[in-house]
């Protein structure tokens, strides 16, 4: 653990990619070492681990996802890095500054999971209020608070008390309060749960914005289309551990992506010998349906099967390389059928020889194993 | 600064909760009520009349304390509006004096506005009472409010709203008696007795700011008095602040 008492001109090499950059590299926006969270029940002193050992790095300007089933310890980061809790171990750094001073949020915009407002506040109190605490003046708090609340579509009403607020308009409430003192860093937990699409689309669209003005941006979801659309660098956690660092443009490119056609009528085929292993066909009632699994490239497919006079009823991916290597990762935990496939119920089982699809790295998953650094640049990640 | 925006907050959602407005009513019907009673009160109207409205002002503004200031913090902290603060640039002691400096803002206004009435209604009814004597006598109510406001922080921070409701209450109770559990430990015998005398002294030592016997006579207290009551009032408050600050400073928010 780096001495955070250490003058920053100690630190050299500003900027570098060493496999164990330092917490005051300029490059970096977030930086976690050995960060654990435990809980002690008073009164059974039992011990419940939150958050055991994660090292994690966010480079400045990265769209950071954060996966993993309920309990894996997403909250919990999130919560630890904006002083919310209290680490059992461990550090981390937001722009170089440790987590424990409260200056280190001076940069921060935080979104919490279902965030709550005080009722008896108007979107611009409550604005003026979020800018003020995070050092704005007076006046530009109450220019920005009008900027914002016009900016997430609630300025036509600025004097609405947030009681009369629909869970939509709180939620981008929330959002706005995030960005109202223009921070370099935006922690959103969860922010599109309970959202309905245009919310949704919204919530996406401010991401992307902001990530294009440089922000960092770290967030956890349950929606993995969500993630894949907007993250730069996926972290999957389970079990309170840093399982899988995941870059989702590598998997558009190599992932084992699964694809059902299904054809009408029962066409007498017989798939080419090239494609055995990869074009499997199997029952769908009435109808044929082909499963194309791999990297086969599926115009080819549909090609042949149009050459061959078979008709086409629809054509249906089957979930994406990102909910493959999120099932993967964290397929232990999942609810098992009786007498079933390994995979879980969570989502299709793989193909027999499917390899784990590409862009994921295994990252210490095994409890007690050596805990290695997810380093998520640009192009690389080194474990 | 921050403590100042805190407190603005503070001092806005307690103003804006119609318990104030509740309170403020019955302080006013407690003064209209005294002159149903003056003429019961053989030729002492008037020191009933300042009796009870200085009381009702005190009695009127622990209630506020108990309904309001004892749910400050834990309210926050179970509807979770708490997170949108603490994940901000502040010192977790700055957010409890902010919380502190609004409540005792708000008590100010409840017991500043009921002696206005208090002295507009004693004009009117042409008793020519002693203004300074009232002045002295609100001020004092303001202090003992603020330290009780200042309890109410602390078990706020630490504990339930209805939890630390009780433990104020009966922190003023126990406050309102600390003469007699001091008379009472020198009757002691043994070790008891500087025991009970050392509990007595930490606890608040509210019989200090109780000067409506005199108000009541049209008297005032000396400059002695009301320095001294301002200096316990600031230390007592700034040690259960701290006290306050250094359980909260560790505290998780899950």
């Amino acid at each position: 653990m780096q001495n955070t008492t250490r003058p920053a001109e100690v630190w050299p090499g500003a900027g570098s990619k060493a496999a164990d950059p330092n917490p005051m590299d300029a490059n970096l926006a977030i930086c976690v070492r050995g960060l654990a969270k435990h809980y002690r029940s008073p009164w059974t002193l039992r011990v419940a681990r939150g958050l055991e050992g994660l090292d994690l790095d966010v480079e400045r300007g990265q769209v950071l996802g954060l996966l993993g089933p309920n309990g894996a310890g997403k909250t919990t980061t999130l919560k630890l890095l904006t002083g919310l809790l209290k680490p059992s171990r461990g550090n981390a750094w937001l722009l170089g500054v440790p987590i424990a001073e409260p200056k280190s949020r001076r940069a921060l915009g935080f979104l919490p999971e279902q965030p709550y407002f005080y009722d008896y506040l108007t979107g611009v109190e409550y604005l003026e209020l979020a800018g003020g605490l995070s050092g704005l003046p007076g006046i530009e708090a109450h220019e920005r608070a009008r900027h914002w609340l016009g900016r997430v579509g609630l300025g036509d009403r600025p004097r609405l008390l947030l009681r009369k607020y629909s869970k939509g308009m709180l939620q981008r409430l929330g959002l706005a309060a995030a960005l109202v003192h223009d921070p370099q860093i935006l922690i959103l937990d969860e922010p599109m749960s309970g959202l309905d699409p245009y919310g949704r689309r919204d919530v996406r669209e401010l991401i992307l914005e902001q990530h294009a003005r440089g922000v960092t941006v770290l967030f956890s979801s349950h929606i993995l289309p969500d993630v894949e659309s907007v993250a730069d660098r996926v972290a999957i956690l389970h079990r309170g551990r840093l399982v899988r660092a995941v870059e989702p443009r590598d998997l558009s490119a190599g992932a084992a992506r699964r694809v059902i056609i299904r054809c009408e009528g029962a066409p007498i085929l017989e798939i080419p010998p090239g494609w055995r292993g990869r074009v499997a066909r199997r029952p769908g009632g009435s109808d044929s349906e082909f499963e194309v699994s791999g990297t086969l490239e599926i115009n080819s497919v549909l090609d042949w099967l149009v050459r061959s006079g078979v008709k086409i009823r629809a054509v249906t991916p089957q979930g994406t390389g990102l909910e493959e290597i999120f099932l993967s990762a964290t397929e232990e935990d999942a609810p098992r059928p009786q007498g079933g496939t390994p995979h879980g119920q969570g989502g299709p089982p793989r193909l027999a020889g499917t390899a784990p699809p590409g862009g994921a790295q295994p990252v210490g998953g095994a409890p007690g194993a050596p805990q290695g650094v997810a380093r998520l640049e640009h192009g690389r990640k080194v474990a | 600064m921050i403590a100042v925006l805190v407190a603005r907050n503070t001092f806005r959602e307690a103003t804006r909760d119609r318990v104030i407005a509740g309170v403020i009513g019955a302080g006013l019907v407690l003064l209209l009520a005294t002159q149903v009673l003056s003429p019961l009160a053989m030729g002492e109207g008037e020191r009933l009349t300042v009796d009870l409205g200085l009381s009702g002002i005190s009695l009127l503004g622990i209630l506020v304390t108990l309904l309001v200031g004892t749910s400050l913090v834990a309210k926050e902290i179970e509807r979770r509006t708490i997170y949108n603060l603490l994940s901000r640039p502040i010192a977790r002691p700055h957010y409890l004096l902010g919380k502190w400096i609004g409540m005792t803002a708000t008590l100010w206004v409840v017991a500043g506005g009921l002696g206005l009435a208090l002295w507009g209604l004693l004009l009117v009814r042409g008793y020519g009472h002693n203004a300074l004597s009232l002045l002295q006598s609100v001020y004092l109510a303001g202090l003992e409010l603020a330290l009780v406001a200042a309890l109410a922080v602390m078990f706020s921070a630490l504990s339930t709203p209805v939890l630390s409701a009780l433990y104020t209450l009966g922190a003023v109770l126990i406050g309102q008696w600390s003469d007699d559990l001091r008379a009472y430990s020198a009757k002691l015998p043994g070790a008891l007795s500087p025991v009970l005398h050392a509990a007595a002294n930490l606890v608040p030592n509210l019989p200090l700011f109780n000067m409506r016997t005199l108000a009541a006579n049209g008297d005032t207290t000396t400059l002695l008095h009301l320095g001294l009551a301002s200096a316990y009032a600031l230390v007592y408050c700034a040690c259960v602040l701290s006290l306050a600050a250094a359980a909260f400073e560790s505290r998780d928010f899950k």
